[in-house]
């Protein structure tokens, strides 16, 4: 790249004007969303979902006697378990503890009214058979277990990802079309001057390599402007989901993610260069 | 240096050139004459390749021009010197940019760019004009701009479609004289004009169009 085309590059980012700044901000829009998307991803992933992790299975049981029954034939069974008996006077104060507002009158009611509950951490993989044996047995009125809503909360994760992960997708392409725009444009303001240069010994490559280099800066420009946002929005949300991060990677592959993008939109409107004899 | 052979040139079924067979020899200077619509510039286009012929042969500096490959057009072209009737010249570009825009494409330094620059725009007399745009420049300096250009890079040949038109008679035979210059250093200079006082004023060999084709072949001398 020689000084003329840097300053051909630099003059076709000034005429590039709002169709520029368009551009350069789908590409902030589309970066910052897919960037929040990904680590929000990750997040769950991590903090939510965590794969791997003992899962829990909760089986609540007729009366105190059935409990102490249950946990005997639960452990007989399953000997590596830990089982974790809650009175009924527990399962009260629990409650209570996790519902404040409702903690007056949890506790005024007579503890008679609230079942002993059986809580075992099991492997994800015996959590099924855990619970089919558990459904099994007469004491146990009802048998809940971690992973059914871990499997709901994936659904619904997964479907929300896809949707944000689609709709950065099309905010790229229609980064890509803008940019694709611009540079129509520019070609067909700059017809004549194009047609001077070939005639006065310009390459194909020379007139061609400053409308990429320009398409290329701004989403490049853009990606950068993504990055800082996504790096802004992690410090923000630092103090309220301290698990949430932004990658690295995830920061520096934005700038080359949107140039690629602007690059590719810039190649299609290098189409409409008009043909020599 | 120029060979042509049975050239036809139409456009929309009206002939610009008939059958024009014509040699021009290196280190020669022609003038190309006739009147308006007689295909001089035609001639001048097929020379530098913004047209291709519809039959015949056409040969520069060794090169079938219709067998070029795009990437070879430019590089032949860089070998060139054309002034252009309508000057051609970059509007967005500073005069000194449209001069060293070729030197630039040849990748000359930044300093030898501007020394040439500087040099052959002062033989246009325009050196204190460098940094101005072409639409800020007469049409005469315009056309010193677009000569500046074609000869900054001493090319082997040069092409110059209507030089003269824009400028006053005094500065139409410096021009010449500048031509005649660089050809007695050997360069091949092919200049069209319909201007007979420059031809007579410069005796050079002359080839007269009328109607796409070559009428007379002659030495021109003033009368």
């Amino acid at each position: 790249m020689n000084r003329h085309a840097w300053r051909e590059v630099k003059r076709q980012l000034r005429e590039s004007g709002a169709a520029g700044v368009v551009a350069v901000v789908l590409v902030m829009v589309a970066g910052t969303w897919g960037g929040v998307f990904w680590s929000l991803h990750g997040w769950v992933d991590r903090e939510l979902l965590a794969r791997g992790r003992a899962t829990t299975v909760v089986a609540v049981a007729r009366g105190p006697a059935e409990a102490a029954s249950l946990r005997q034939a639960l452990s007989a069974r399953y000997p590596g378990l830990t089982v974790v008996a809650l009175s009924p006077r527990n399962v009260q104060e629990e409650l209570a503890r996790w519902f404040p507002e409702l903690a007056t009158v949890l506790l005024t009611l007579d503890e008679k009214n609230f079942p002993p509950i059986l809580q075992a951490d099991v492997a994800p993989a015996e959590e099924s058979t855990v619970a089919a044996w558990l459904r099994a047995r007469p004491e146990a009125t009802l048998v809940e277990s971690s992973r059914a809503w871990q499997a709901r909360l994936e659904s619904a994760v997964s479907r929300i990802l896809v949707a944000g992960f689609v709709l950065a997708a099309s905010l790229l392409v229609g980064c890509a079309v803008v940019v694709l725009l611009v540079v129509r444009l520019l070609v067909l303001a700059h017809a004549d001057e194009i047609a001077i240069m070939r005639l006065i010994g310009a390459h194909e490559g020379d007139i061609r390599r400053p409308y990429l280099i320009s398409g290329s800066l701004l989403g490049a420009a853009g990606g950068a402007m993504g990055a800082v946002a996504l790096a802004g929005l992690q410090v923000a949300l630092h103090g309220t989901l301290p698990g949430l991060t932004v990658a690295n990677w995830l920061l520096a592959a934005l700038p080359v993610a949107g140039a690629a993008t602007a690059a590719a939109g810039a190649v299609i409107g290098l189409a409409s260069l008009p043909k020599e004899p | 240096m120029i060979r042509f052979e049975g050239i036809t040139k139409s456009y929309n079924g009206r002939h610009a050139l008939r059958g024009i067979t014509t040699r021009v020899d290196r280190g020669e200077f022609v003038f190309l004459t006739g009147p308006s619509g007689a295909g001089k510039s035609t001639f001048l286009r097929l020379l530098y390749r913004a047209e291709l012929p519809d039959s015949g042969l056409i040969v520069v500096n060794g090169a079938d021009l219709a067998q070029l490959r795009r990437r070879d057009v430019a590089e032949f072209r860089r070998r060139l010197g054309v002034v252009f009737q309508d000057f051609k010249l970059l509007r967005r570009r500073t005069v000194a940019e449209n001069v060293t825009f070729v030197l630039s494409l040849l990748n000359f330094p930044e300093r030898e760019q501007q020394r040439r620059a500087y040099l052959v725009l002062k033989q246009m007399g325009l050196q204190h004009r460098m940094h101005a745009f072409p639409d800020e420049l007469s049409g005469g300096e315009q056309q010193r701009v677009a000569i500046a250009r074609a000869l900054v890079l001493q090319p082997d040949l040069i092409l110059a479609d209507e030089p003269s038109g824009n400028l006053d008679p005094e500065r139409s035979h410096e021009l010449l004289e500048l031509l005649k210059t660089i050809n007695y250093q050997g360069t091949t200079v092919v200049v069209a004009t319909h201007d007979r006082g420059l031809i007579e004023a410069h005796p050079a060999r002359t080839l007269f169009l009328e109607r796409g084709s070559v009428v007379r072949d002659a030495w021109v001398t003033a009368p």
